[in-house]
């Protein structure tokens, strides 16, 4: 067997699997060229979900004929102007996308600058160029993939679904929709429009929403951090306001859609405190950094970036998102104030349901059968709740929370605020603030560390050993004390005495992995939350319990003081409001 | 089978066989409880398959035979009968008639031949301990047990053998916070016995089972089960698979710094202070001084207390804090005499023993407060 050099469709094919999977990707580089070619309108056209016709239409700056001739070569590109693969300002900068899509399927590049007097074609029909012919077209660049991989059977087989393959393309357009508010994007399919944003030359939320959901808006919180030459920008979604997968965390660095774990341990650690583990928020952070800073040049669809100095940025996001969240105070999401106003029936009258749904009282006569069920008391219990003497709203106490006006099932304050009715959980609310309460000791106090009798060996590998020892630090903050042992282990010598007896060997094993993948030590943290948020919740206030107007008053005056406030330990709300609007509309005023 | 017996000797046999049956069970049989009556007797028999108890109760015995059932449907009626009745039992029929006074109960009943045998195999070692002596061992010792399941080798009592000067026979308990060890002279019989460790739960039955407890305790035992006979009952357990680490390691022997002062006194101050401590650590802080111990403890949500002792210490000024529940656990074992704290620094384990007596001896590590 003997070493030649492969040809040259065949290297653009290779290349092609690393860059082009499928539709989607093709399309996120062709959408990421017109972008830096200074676009300000792009239009996508799908066919079969991207299958059979994927094209890209923008009114960027356009391509002579000689410089489209060697855009179709690999490692052409216009973007590295230095040659400098360390000061990246653009989207692209490896040369191989269009080449590698032209390989793979047949790709028409049509393009006019704006002084030519005409614009030129080109057809590559998977990786053979045919000669290049005058057309008609404005400024700007066409690019139309069809048929994809038509010629490459283990790719095509492994394409998904019209519908997966558009949501793909659909999600990577808007990714990139989201990071350049000020272009206009149209994306259809067939003559049907499927996503369609206008230029937004405010702060970008609109633009957001438009992506994320109109609810978006009114639930998010404005980050903006500054941090020497980094800069944190974006929205934040309120811990209420939160779903159950991560796909809706959009993360971008200098303008570029990231996936990356470490920001994404980041937010997670961010929000650790004020959602269960298994819901996720909504956000859109944008960081800008030198490009020195960051290294894009890690994965060829980019979507990983390495920084300089990684804990500086998780620092930022975490301390930024975290004081964002604390100057939202208690305000809970808009979401569930609509939620509870949906649930509210427009009662035709107050009448009791009957048994039985026709309304119509053909009541069976009651059969006992053989198995007994549990009979309730049907005492028809008297309401419980109980109202407070009426006081006008004084206008100097503006609280947003309102006054206490009455208990309903011994459970929940109804308050009467300015501009609405609050509703409030008194048990999640007090368990909330006590938890605060908690947590504020327990950072000015330290955390007490029980010594350990016999230090307990962890055996690891040496890399993750390594890991555990570099962060020691910041476990010993947090009472856990450890060294390494040998290449292979690490030894604990103390622990957060609040833990009790525990599984020391489980939990190491746990922060290493963590800190090999997030960066940081959420297993801890939450362990000694969730110890904090149990003792809290015996230490507080229990549905059920009978309070007066003053108790009442004070919960809620608390909580307007206290940061977090408005969920639960749990990321459930603690408390409603009803806009007067909102009232209004019940009753069809409105 | 039939047979008539006091109610207070059903209650009390139950009371001692029914807490080895799980509440929940995937075998049903180990739900039930095997009586067996044979001239005289009633014999109660429960298992969890690791562990087993056999009871006997003096019963009138009509007819002999035996049955299965539920144990703690029975243990619940017994406990509801009212005061010197007579329980009459009959199995007929896979059902057990219960009569009592005006009371009568049909019970469904498992056939006996379910019932797992125990078998204890060969026990080689064999030696007699007086109720009192094994009762004080377990007191004194059980606190220290680990509830952690990951180490298993830690939820038990360690008991072993030593040859030293003067051959002892030991038990050791540890959670890894702290560690409890007492000492008796070798029993006859127990030279060369394996090292073993005695599950929690087989202590806790034990230990009820010794109240009772008249005359000594036979103790039979191999490296793999236990058993232990008693006046009425015959107890008998799997020993935890596993090695105790080599605790004596922990056991500090230069602490150099001695205070003595006597253990209820200094019991009583470390549960009056740490009444405000609200969180879940409890930590006390002890300042030694010149023969005076000052107990403090500061919660931030309710202020601080500290209460001074009188106690005998000549060493330098030293500030140490412990969790205080584990320091009551070991100064509620030294009861009303003097107790000895040896100390070196507050990150080194203390030694806790009675003055002049180091049967028994307790470490606690500190905590950074």
């Amino acid at each position: 067997m003997t070493i030649r050099r492969l040809p040259e469709t065949l290297i653009n094919r290779i290349a092609a699997g690393e860059v082009v999977e499928r539709p989607a990707s093709a399309l996120k580089e062709l959408v990421e060229n017109a972008l830096d070619a200074g676009a300000t309108h792009i239009a996508v056209s799908l066919k079969a979900g991207g299958r059979s016709l994927v094209s890209v239409h923008d009114n960027g700056c356009g391509m002579g004929l000689s410089e489209m001739q060697l855009a179709l070569e690999r490692h052409a590109t216009s973007k590295l102007p230095d040659d400098d693969l360390s000061l990246i300002k653009t989207l692209g900068f490896r040369g191989e996308a269009l080449p590698s899509i032209a390989s793979v399927s047949r790709l028409t590049l049509a393009s006019r600058p704006r002084e030519a007097a005409q614009g030129w074609r080109i057809v590559v029909d998977n990786g053979v160029a045919g000669a290049a012919e005058p057309c008609a077209m404005e400024q700007g660049t066409r690019v139309s993939v069809e048929a994809l991989f038509e010629r490459i059977p283990a790719r095509f087989k492994f394409l998904k679904s019209e519908r997966s393959e558009q949501g793909l393309c659909l999600d990577h357009v808007k990714r990139l929709a989201m990071v350049h508010p000020q272009v206009r994007f149209d994306i259809e399919t067939e003559g049907r429009s499927l996503f369609r944003a206008s230029p937004d030359m405010a702060n970008g939320l609109a633009r957001l929403a438009s992506v994320l959901g109109p609810d978006f808006a009114d639930n998010a919180l404005v980050v903006q951090v500054n941090r020497d030459e980094l800069n944190l920008t974006g929205f934040a979604g309120l811990p209420t306001f939160n779903r159950g997968v991560a796909d809706h965390q959009y993360l971008f660095v200098n303008g570029r859609p990231v996936r990356d774990r470490l920001l994404l341990g980041a937010v997670r650690g961010a929000y650790q405190d004020f959602l269960a583990r298994d819901r996720f928020p909504v956000l859109a952070l944008f960081i800008n950094c030198p490009n020195s800073f960051v290294d894009v040049n890690v994965h060829p669809a980019k979507a990983e970036v390495r920084f300089e100095n990684a804990g500086l940025v998780r620092g930022m996001i975490v301390g930024g998102l975290r004081e964002t969240l604390a100057r939202a105070g208690h305000k809970s999401s808009t979401t569930t104030s609509t939620a509870a106003l949906g649930a509210f029936e427009t009662g035709t009258s107050p009448v009791r349901a009957s048994g039985n749904a026709s309304g119509w009282g053909h009541h069976a006569p009651p059969v006992f059968t053989a198995q007994m069920s549990e009979m309730s008391l049907a005492y028809n219990a008297a309401p419980s709740g109980r109202i407070t003497s009426i006081t006008a709203i004084e206008a100097e106490t503006d609280f947003p929370l309102g006054i206490a006006r009455g208990q309903i099932h011994n459970t929940y304050i109804v308050a009467e605020a300015k501009d609405g009715l609050v509703i409030v959980d008194q048990h999640a609310a007090h368990e909330r603030l006590v938890h605060e309460r908690m947590k504020k000791s327990l950072a000015e106090h330290g955390i007490k560390r029980q010594v350990l009798l016999s230090p307990i060996v962890v055996d690891l590998d040496e890399a993750t050993a390594a890991g555990l020892e570099d962060r020691s630090h910041e476990l010993a903050e947090l009472g856990l004390v450890i060294e390494r042992f040998g290449h292979c282990a690490v030894i604990v010598r103390e622990q957060p005495a609040m833990l009790g007896q525990t599984d020391i060997s489980g939990l190491i094993r746990d922060l290493a992995d963590e800190l090999a993948s997030y960066g940081t030590a959420l297993s801890l943290k939450e362990k000694l939350d969730s110890i904090s948020g149990t003792m809290a919740c015996h230490g507080s206030v229990r549905a059920g319990r009978h309070l007066n107007a003053d108790e009442m008053n004070a919960l809620l005056r608390e909580m307007e003081i206290t940061p977090h406030s408005g969920q639960c330990n749990h990321g459930r709300p603690t408390y409603i409001k009803l806009g007067r609007t909102d009232l209004e509309k019940l009753f069809g005023r409105r | 089978m039939k047979v008539t017996l006091e109610r207070a000797a059903l209650l009390k046999a139950l009371g001692h066989v029914q807490s080895v049956v799980e509440r929940r069970n995937t075998i049903p049989i180990l739900s039930n409880v095997l009586l067996e009556a044979t001239d005289g007797t009633l014999k109660f028999t429960a298992t969890d398959l690791d562990l087993a108890i056999v009871e006997a109760a003096p019963a009138n015995s009509v007819a002999d035979g035996s049955t299965t059932v539920a144990a703690h449907t029975l243990f619940d009626i017994a406990r509801k009968l009212p005061e010197g009745a007579q329980v009459e039992l009959v199995a007929a029929d896979g059902r057990l008639a219960l009569k009592a006074g005006r009371s009568r109960f049909q019970l469904s009943t498992l056939p006996k031949d379910d019932f797992p045998a125990i078998a204890d195999g060969e026990l080689p070692f064999s030696f007699m301990l007086p109720s009192l002596t094994l009762k004080q061992m377990i007191d004194k010792t059980r606190f220290a047990i680990s509830t952690e399941e990951t180490r298993y080798y830690l939820n038990g009592i360690f008991f072993h053998v030593t040859d030293e000067a003067k051959p002892a026979l030991r038990a050791v308990a540890t959670d890894g916070h702290r560690l409890a060890r007492v000492a008796i002279a070798r029993p006859d019989g127990a030279v060369g016995m394996p090292d073993i460790i005695i599950p929690r739960k087989a202590v806790a039955e034990l230990r009820k089972l010794l109240d009772e407890n008249q005359g000594d305790v036979k103790i039979e035992l191999s490296s793999a089960r236990i058993r232990f006979s008693l006046d009425n009952a015959v107890l008998s357990a799997r020993l935890i698979d596993g090695t105790f680490p080599d605790y004596s390691r922990v056991i500090p022997t230069n602490n150099d710094k001695r205070v003595v002062i006597d253990a209820s006194t200094l019991a009583e101050s470390v549960d009056r202070v740490s009444t405000i401590a609200t969180d879940k650590t409890r930590a006390v802080k002890l300042a030694m001084d010149n023969d005076r111990i000052t107990l403090s403890v500061t919660s931030p949500d309710n202020g601080t207390a500290s209460e001074e002792l009188a106690a005998s210490y000549g060493g330098d000024a030293l500030d140490v804090g412990y969790n205080s529940r584990y320091l009551l656990d070991i100064l509620d074992q030294l009861k009303s005499s003097q107790a000895e704290l040896h100390l070196s620094d507050a990150a080194s384990p203390t030694l806790i023993t009675e003055e002049g007596d180091t049967s028994a001896l307790y470490v606690i590590m500190p905590m950074r407060v």
